[in-house]
């Protein structure tokens, strides 16, 4: 068993520092950035990264799938805030709801398989999830996508309590909604639920000798992963104002996945590292050099050759050199039973 | 000696891989608060057997009836709950995981329900403290607590393996060679776990080490070649000679105090 | 009935191409316990090669010739450079390192050829149609079918009849006899994924004529050789050969019904394999 793929149960001092952290993280972005937009996607890859997360981390399940919820969570927000018009709250909802959905779809059926069998069934129904798109233009604008996404603002009845019109203001409101589904990943990621799936990860067959069913606790981490990922498809395609075919496509999902996976999958937090190193490099390389994501394919096989805990990683192994501290063979002996 | 119920009855048991047959018939009763061991040579379906009876592999025919209940069709985490617990022959724990974070998610093994849980956090009464501590204590593994699991010893992993078993507060214990790779020194400390088991547990044990095998064991089950060979106490056993034939005579030694 | 006639050939064409890249995937995972995510990618630089030796006015057959070559090579250079770290790591690593090999691939053939993709001449010799009766039908298919079923038959040859093909099947089953039995079983890894890289690039050779290259092509052939594998069984032979065909077919008829639908049902037939036979048709339990 490869240690380094794995997150580590967190004590409740460091999920408060992490919250802190990600709280920093938020206040900074307007003060240090130009595009309002470029940091609600940040914020947003990072709620979809932290989705894969929770399944590549946690429970190690290694989906190519999540490009599926990411894309009915914003052909969901899509429709209901155009065809039928929703209070968006609403909406929001109910694109949450679209993405768990899909994901026990999904997840009920590549769940009957384990290991790469499992990865492979998780990208064909991506590819499957492609063409259905495509080929429903009614429903989902085909190759044009759906199109003129309105934003519109928090209000009740009459009342305009929070417009969202700019990029900066529309960030705002991302943040919070950031910061919310965070400190409720951290719940989860903590709960009985979320340890019981540490276990399904580290040794299944134990897992299931001991009592637990699998089956069941793997659909529910679906169901999560497929909700926060919905949401932020939601988020993305009211950011941009559309919901093309290209949120569904497999370069979304490899995207996801290499944004989880250069953070690191130790912890929560380090899928934003990922999301805004992949979207602030992207951004500040694709000037120079449109073929950067070639440099990102590199970054991706020099992480799994070697610096398999990723950016956080090596986050914190520089940070243990400076501090002195030494930490023996496995990181882990310092974690955990320490409440 | 006072007849005791039968915990356990497994009736028939047969397991076919293909046209391989692992196991060709095979009953099995065994009395509540008593060790009864299995043995026999490499191959024989001891290990098969322990799958069919725990629910980690489907049979292939035959009935087992578990205090009362058919568990023949129910599946191993089914049969958790019904009170069989099992240790592995190769060591089977959650390597990144502490020794007490091991204990706990065994102990909760036995309310499944309660690991969908995605709100609270195992603290306080979730936490089945009491049941850890106590079988720490019994496995003295106390200053391990808060190691991981892939940083003890053999030894320490194979006592672990054993504790998992018996964190799920079972009825029914299986340990398939619980002192396999065991040097000297923690064989005698697995013996007399093993051995303090039986008043509030019924051990079912696949051993190889034959002093141990002798020396606790109420019943003995001989197997050769997915059937049972011979059945009976362990001194019977050892005089027998469908049995010595089957170890070629000279594998059965040991035994402290004869019958 | 002449037209669902003529799309059920088409099929086996597509079928057979399909075949040969589901096939190489599936000798790789029966050995290497991998899947390799840069396949599609190989069945890439396959086309694009052939486009660039055409374009350097070589013969379509010389780079039939040589382009597996050469892109065997190169997968023969992945195995020893790149995948041999990784396989005492968990799989999420196989997959991720190939996952970046692909991309890097993708982005190279970009940067070289432009992102647009380009059309492959069908070679002089098989331009036009045959005509048998009322029958007619382009030569270059045909040929993809007759050409196909001949390196079908070759595969099939070299792993029931050769030595490497009884070490590749008794090292499918386990890799610690192999090496007990004195073979070297990393070397026969660097063939095997060395093969599959091969055949993958001969299907993109194959197909560059009928659609053209185009950077995007490696990820739709990776998606497709996994249905194939999926529904064939996965590390069978005769499960790829006839996964490939029934999914080829499927998609050629189905293209008459319902042209966008066409190759969405390729996946529902997977989704469908799935739910009744989990192991595929042809595929082993477990």
């Amino acid at each position: 068993m490869n240690t380094a793929m794995t997150t580590k149960t967190t004590t409740p001092l460091r999920r408060h520092f992490h919250l802190l952290l990600a709280l920093a993280v938020v206040l900074a972005m307007p003060l240090t950035m130009q595009s309002g937009s470029l940091a609600s996607e940040v914020l947003i890859y990072g709620l979809a990264a932290m989705g894969c997360n929770l399944l590549l981390g946690h429970t190690g399940l290694l989906s190519f799938g999540q490009g599926i919820f990411f894309g009915l969570g914003s052909y969901t927000i899509a429709l209901t805030l155009t065809r039928w018009p929703l209070p968006m709250p609403l909406a929001l909802a109910l694109a949450i709801g679209m993405g768990a959905l899909g994901a026990a779809l999904v997840g009920w059926v590549a769940i009957r398989q384990r290991g790469t069998y499992f990865v492979m069934l998780t990208l064909a129904f991506a590819q499957m999830f492609y063409f259905i798109a495509y080929s429903m233009p009614g429903l989902t604008g085909g190759d044009n996508g759906l199109m003129d996404i309105p934003r519109p603002s928090l209000a009740v009845g009459k009342v305009t309590l929070w417009p969202l019109a700019s990029p900066w203001q529309y960030y705002g409101f991302v943040a919070m909604v950031f910061l919310v589904a965070f400190w409720l990943l951290q719940r989860v990621s903590a709960s009985i639920f979320g340890r019981t799936l540490l276990a399904v990860r580290d040794n299944e067959e134990r897992a299931g000798a001991i009592g637990y069913d699998l089956r069941l606790l793997k659909l529910q981490a679906f169901v999560i992963s497929g909700a926060v990922t919905g949401l932020a498809g939601a988020l993305h395609a009211m950011m941009t104002g559309i919901a093309p075919l290209a949120n569904a496509e497999y370069h979304t999902s490899e995207m996801i996945l290499v944004m989880t996976v250069i953070g690191g999958t130790g912890n929560l937090l380090a899928s934003l590292l990922g999301s805004a190193f992949y979207l602030l490099v992207g951004d500040w390389l694709s000037t120079l050099w449109p073929r950067w994501l070639l440099i990102l394919g590199v970054v991706l096989m020099v992480v799994s050759l070697g610096l398999q805990r990723g950016l956080w990683g090596l986050g914190e192994s520089a940070w243990n050199r400076l501090t002195g501290r030494r930490r023996a063979g496995d990181d882990a002996a310092s974690q955990g039973g320490r409440a | 000696m006072t007849t005791q119920a039968f915990l356990l009855e497994a009736l028939g048991i047969e397991k076919r891989y293909d046209k391989f047959v692992a196991l060709a018939g095979v009953d099995l009763r065994v009395r509540a608060n008593t060790v009864h061991s299995v043995i026999g040579p490499n191959g024989a379906g001891k290990t098969t057997l322990f799958h069919m009876l725990t629910g980690t592999k489907h049979v292939s025919g035959g009935r087992i009836v578990f205090d009362g209940h058919d568990v023949t069709r129910e599946p191993d985490h089914r049969r958790v709950q019904r009170g069989m617990a099992r240790s592995f022959q190769v060591t089977s724990l959650f390597p990144t995981l502490p020794v007490r974070e091991n204990l706990r998610l065994a102990a909760q093994g036995t309310r499944p329900r309660q690991a969908f849980d995605a709100w609270h956090p195992p603290v306080g009464a979730r936490a089945r403290d009491e049941a850890v501590a106590r079988v720490l204590a019994r496995l003295g593994l106390e200053r391990h607590a808060d190691t991981p699991a892939s940083n003890l010893s053999h030894g320490q992993q194979r006592r672990l393996e054993v504790g998992m078993a018996l964190a799920a507060g079972p009825k029914a214990i299986f340990l398939d060679e619980p002192t396999s790779g065991m040097g000297i020194d923690d064989l005698d400390d697995m013996k007399r776990l093993i051995q303090g088991l039986k008043d509030e547990h019924t051990v079912v044990l696949i051993e190889h080490n034959m002093n141990i095998v002798m020396d606790i064991s109420d019943t003995v089950t001989v197997m050769q070649q997915g059937r049972v060979l011979a059945e009976g106490h362990p001194h019977a056993i050892r005089n027998d000679d469908r049995v010595r034939s089957a170890y070629l005579g000279n594998m059965i030694t040991g035994g402290g105090a004869a019958s | 009935m002449s037209i669902y006639l003529l799309q059920v050939i088409n099929g086996i064409g597509i079928g057979m191409l399909y075949f040969l890249l589901a096939v190489g995937l599936s000798i790789v995972f029966g050995l290497l316990r991998f899947v390799n995510f840069a396949h599609g990618a190989f069945y890439l630089l396959g086309a694009y090669f052939c486009f660039q030796m055409m374009r350097w006015g070589l013969s379509f057959w010389l780079a039939l010739a040589v382009v597996p070559l050469v892109v065997g090579a190169l997968g023969w250079l992945t195995e020893k450079l790149v995948l041999r770290h990784v396989y005492a790591k968990a799989h999420e690593f196989h997959i991720l390192v190939t996952v970046g090999l692909a991309l890097v691939i993708q982005e190279l053939v970009i940067l070289q050829w432009g992102p647009l993709g380009e059309n492959v001449p069908v070679p002089d010799m098989l331009q036009g149609v045959v005509m048998w009766g009322g029958f007619v039908y382009p030569k270059y298919r045909l040929f993809v079918i007759g050409f196909t079923a001949v390196l079908a038959l070759g595969l099939w040859y070299v792993l029931e009849g050769t030595r490497l093909g009884s070490a590749v099947r008794a090292g499918s089953e386990s890799t610690e006899m192999v090496s007990l039995l004195g073979i070297d079983v990393f070397r026969i890894f660097s063939l095997v994924f060395a093969l599959g890289a091969a055949t993958a690039a001969i299907a993109g050779v194959l197909a560059a004529p009928m659609r053209g290259a185009e950077p995007f092509m490696g990820i739709e052939a990776l998606g497709v050789a996994f249905v194939v594998v999926v529904v064939g069984g996965m590390g069978s032979f005769s499960g790829a050969l006839i996964g490939g065909l029934l999914i080829g077919v499927v998609q050629s008829v189905m293209s008459t019904v319902w042209a966008e639908g066409a190759r969405l049902m390729i996946y529902v037939a997977m989704a469908a394999v799935l739910l009744l036979r989990p192991h595929g048709l042809l595929g082993r339990k477990g």
